[in-house]
């Protein structure tokens, strides 16, 4: 697809999107054309309230998606890696000519066409996910060692090897083990003295790693929390086990999904900061998904607000807040809590989010817009440009209708 | 990150892996020896075991066929007590207190046989249809609700009836009664666990399906199975005893189902012995198994795990 070549500054670019899900009443479009691109090194909040397919769009970067009764109904989601030498993870060896990157450009993959195992290549290499509870993300009853060790020997076998000093070994079996891809028969060779001694090398270089992940993420003593299990550890610790986990090969791209709602706030604000930091040292981009709107504003370069499946507005964090120019857009700013408002005069946009069964062919959010002209009904808004680097799905201001609503200046005043 | 460090910094120290699986074996041991009831039920279970194991030392073996219960016609009808008869003798001459200590391990047999199998089946066929879901799981249940709508032990007496009366028949008919009740619980648990977050994050990892059902569906599967399993050790040999009664397995051979259907005729006569220490027996075994099940369902809790 020639003409379809990003920009050299964009990692990912998300092409009309379409996640369907089949449920008994109708079909529910989750996701109902979604575009939106990720640029190298940036933070992208994508916030909205519950039910408006953020988790969906998100998921759908890993194909993470419960399938059937999802489908994809139609869209793209591009990628482009930046490929980094897997044998020494960026820190420049032999292979790779110390440049740290694979002689060839990372291609361009539609990441919801690639095969299963590509799939598998990319997953907690390239493209890393968070998740909202801790709690629930951590496998009981395996240790925290061993559930980190994994990463490594999905996608850094040969590291281990080289660290564990075996990187010229022959030994099918060390190398499938290192691999994480042991046969049964192979549980019988390792049974050997010889080869046993050096499974218990390479199971020392994974703990090495491991360790090294997790002192990154400001874990005390991280040795001794290779040996404990997850229900041991508070959520704040639990939460940098998994920021370790996902931030282990160096992503380009870090897909957090609400990963501080299961916290207090405290701790909070220390994992916000570990992401941030982290994120600036590996030039990792950020998907941050989230409701919280002053958490957003806080830590993204640009914000896409969603709604009932479509994004309505996007464009740099300072442009949206100081110009929200969507009514969605709005109404949340309002329901956020600050310290200027005199108590109780909270507001909230009426209604709920609709469902999304079989939707009708006009704006969304119709029904809760207290802006809402007649075309609105009739009329299905598309994103378009107000600034160079701001849209807005909304008929308000479009000067190229002869209905559109009044700004929402004239209708204040 | 600075260099790798250099081959000869890695040391070998112990396998940690393994101390800290002893270590939770370790920790389960304590919470299950912290339940007296549970304790009751290890003891009985130790001495049913080691009547088991140390059976040919406890009584003379029958020649040929130890599992055959010895007849000594000259000595039938004796009370318990009786010189050399310590639980008496039945009607046909067979010592009691000799089919009590071989029936022992007949009767483990008969569980270790039916369970094992039907766990490892159940188990399998289970995590199938969890897994796969759609149609497959579909089909799947549909057998196993056919063999769950026939009452336990109306579907085992009929099908130990048609393949014949013996003892490795009463196996297979209890087997092929029993596996559905694994594959109902594995299918539930295995749809329960896929939708959680870890198994995602496992995905996320890059991990094969294999590897996401060995090492994160599977373990955090066990624990219903484990338990349930524990108790139809038990209720195994109470079946079993039920289809040996009723004279679904051979005639004369050293099981307490068969002792008590042999005794029953005297019962009326006064004759209590030949019946009542068998059924005690099996009374115990069931008892035992109970108990264990119940202690282990608390232990493996993992919501009690902390406390």
């Amino acid at each position: 697809m020639p003409n379809n070549q990003f920009e050299n500054n964009v990692l990912a670019k998300v092409k009309d999107l379409k996640v369907h899900f089949n449920s008994k009443r109708g079909v529910v479009h989750a996701v109902d054309g979604v575009d939106f691109e990720i640029l190298n090194g940036e933070t992208l909040g994508l916030v909205g309230e519950t039910g408006c397919g953020k988790s969906v769009t998100g998921r759908s970067f890993l194909r993470l998606l419960p399938i059937p009764p999802g489908i994809i109904k139609g869209g793209a989601v591009n990628f482009k890696a930046n490929l980094v030498c897997t044998r020494c993870s960026g820190r420049g060896c032999s292979e790779c000519g110390k440049s740290g990157h694979k002689t060839e450009k990372g291609e361009q993959v539609d990441l919801l066409k690639i095969s299963d195992t590509r799939m598998r290549e990319i997953r907690g290499d390239r493209i890393a996910m968070i998740f909202q509870d801790p709690g629930k993300a951590l496998n009981p009853t395996l240790t925290v060692g061993a559930q980190m060790a994994e990463v490594f020997l999905q996608h850094r076998s040969l590291e281990i090897l080289d660290m564990a000093g075996l990187g010229q070994i022959k030994n099918k079996a060390i190398l499938r083990f290192a691999k994480q891809d042991v046969k049964l028969f192979d549980k019988i060779l390792l049974l050997l003295p010889k080869a046993r001694k050096q499974k218990l090398k390479v199971q020392e270089a994974v703990k090495i790693m491991v360790s090294k992940a997790l002192s990154e993420t400001q874990v005390p003593n991280p040795l001794k929390l290779l040996d404990r299990f997850p229900h041991e550890l508070s959520g704040g610790m639990r939460q940098r086990v998994m920021i370790a986990q996902a931030l282990a090969c160096n992503p380009d791209l870090l897909i957090a999904d609400e990963p501080t709602t299961a916290l207090d706030v405290t701790v909070e604000a220390r994992i916000l900061e570990l992401i941030r930091e982290l994120q600036l040292k590996r030039k990792t981009s950020v998907l941050y998904i989230s409701h919280d709107l002053s958490l957003v504003r806080r830590i993204c370069d640009r914000v896409a607000v969603m709604y009932a499946g479509r994004i309505v507005e996007i464009g740099k964090a300072e442009e949206i807040f100081a110009n929200p120019s969507h009514p969605y857009t709005r109404g949340l700013m309002a329901a956020v809590p600050s310290n200027g408002i005199p108590r109780g005069s909270l507001s909230a946009i009426k209604g709920t989010v609709p469902e999304l069964i079989d939707p009708p062919d006009s704006c969304r959010f119709s029904g809760r817009c207290p802006y809402e002209v007649n075309g609105c009904r009739v009329n299905d808004p598309k994103l378009r440009k107000i600034t160079e680097s701001h849209s807005v799905a909304c008929f308000i201001n479009d000067a190229s209708l002869s209905w559109c609503a009044p700004s929402f200046e004239e209708e204040r005043v | 990150m600075t260099n790798p460090p250099q081959s000869s910094n890695i040391t070998i120290t112990k396998d940690s892996a393994f101390s800290v699986k002893i270590n939770r074996f370790l920790a389960l041991l304590q919470r299950l020896l912290s339940n007296p009831t549970t304790v009751i039920g290890l003891i009985i279970i130790g001495l049913m075991l080691s009547m088991a194991i140390f059976a040919p030392w406890i009584t003379t073996a029958n020649i040929p066929d130890p599992y055959q219960m010895p007849r000594d016609w000259g000595a039938v009808r004796k009370p318990p007590g009786e010189m050399g008869y310590l639980l008496g003798t039945t009607n046909e001459g067979g010592d009691v207190f000799y089919g009590i200590v071989w029936g022992s391990r007949t009767s483990l047999q008969l569980s270790i046989y039916v369970v094992g199998s039907t766990m490892i089946i159940g188990t399998i066929i289970g995590s199938i249809a969890g897994l796969l879901g759609g149609w497959v799981d579909e089909v799947l249940m549909r057998i196993v609700d056919v063999f769950l709508s026939i009452p336990e032990l109306i579907f085992a007496l009929a099908i130990a009836a048609v393949l014949g009366p013996s003892f490795t028949n009463i196996i297979i008919a209890l087997s092929l009664v029993i596996w559905v009740k694994y594959a109902r619980i594995m299918r539930a648990q295995v749809l329960q666990i896929k939708q959680n977050d870890f198994v995602d994050a496992a995905r996320i990892v890059g991990d094969s399906k294999f590897n996401i059902y060995i090492k994160d569906i599977l373990p955090n599967a066990v624990t219903p199975v484990t338990v349930q399993a524990t108790l139809d050790m038990g209720n195994v040999v109470l079946i079993g005893a039920t289809l040996s009664f009723i004279g679904l397995s051979e005639a004369g051979i050293a099981e307490w189902g068969v002792l008590v259907s042999e005794g029953q005729a005297g019962i009326a006569s006064g004759r209590w012995w030949a019946s009542t220490f068998p059924g005690l027996m099996i009374f115990l075994w069931a008892l035992a198994f109970n108990l264990l099940g119940d202690g282990l369902r608390d232990a493996l809790d993992p919501r009690l795990e902390d406390r």
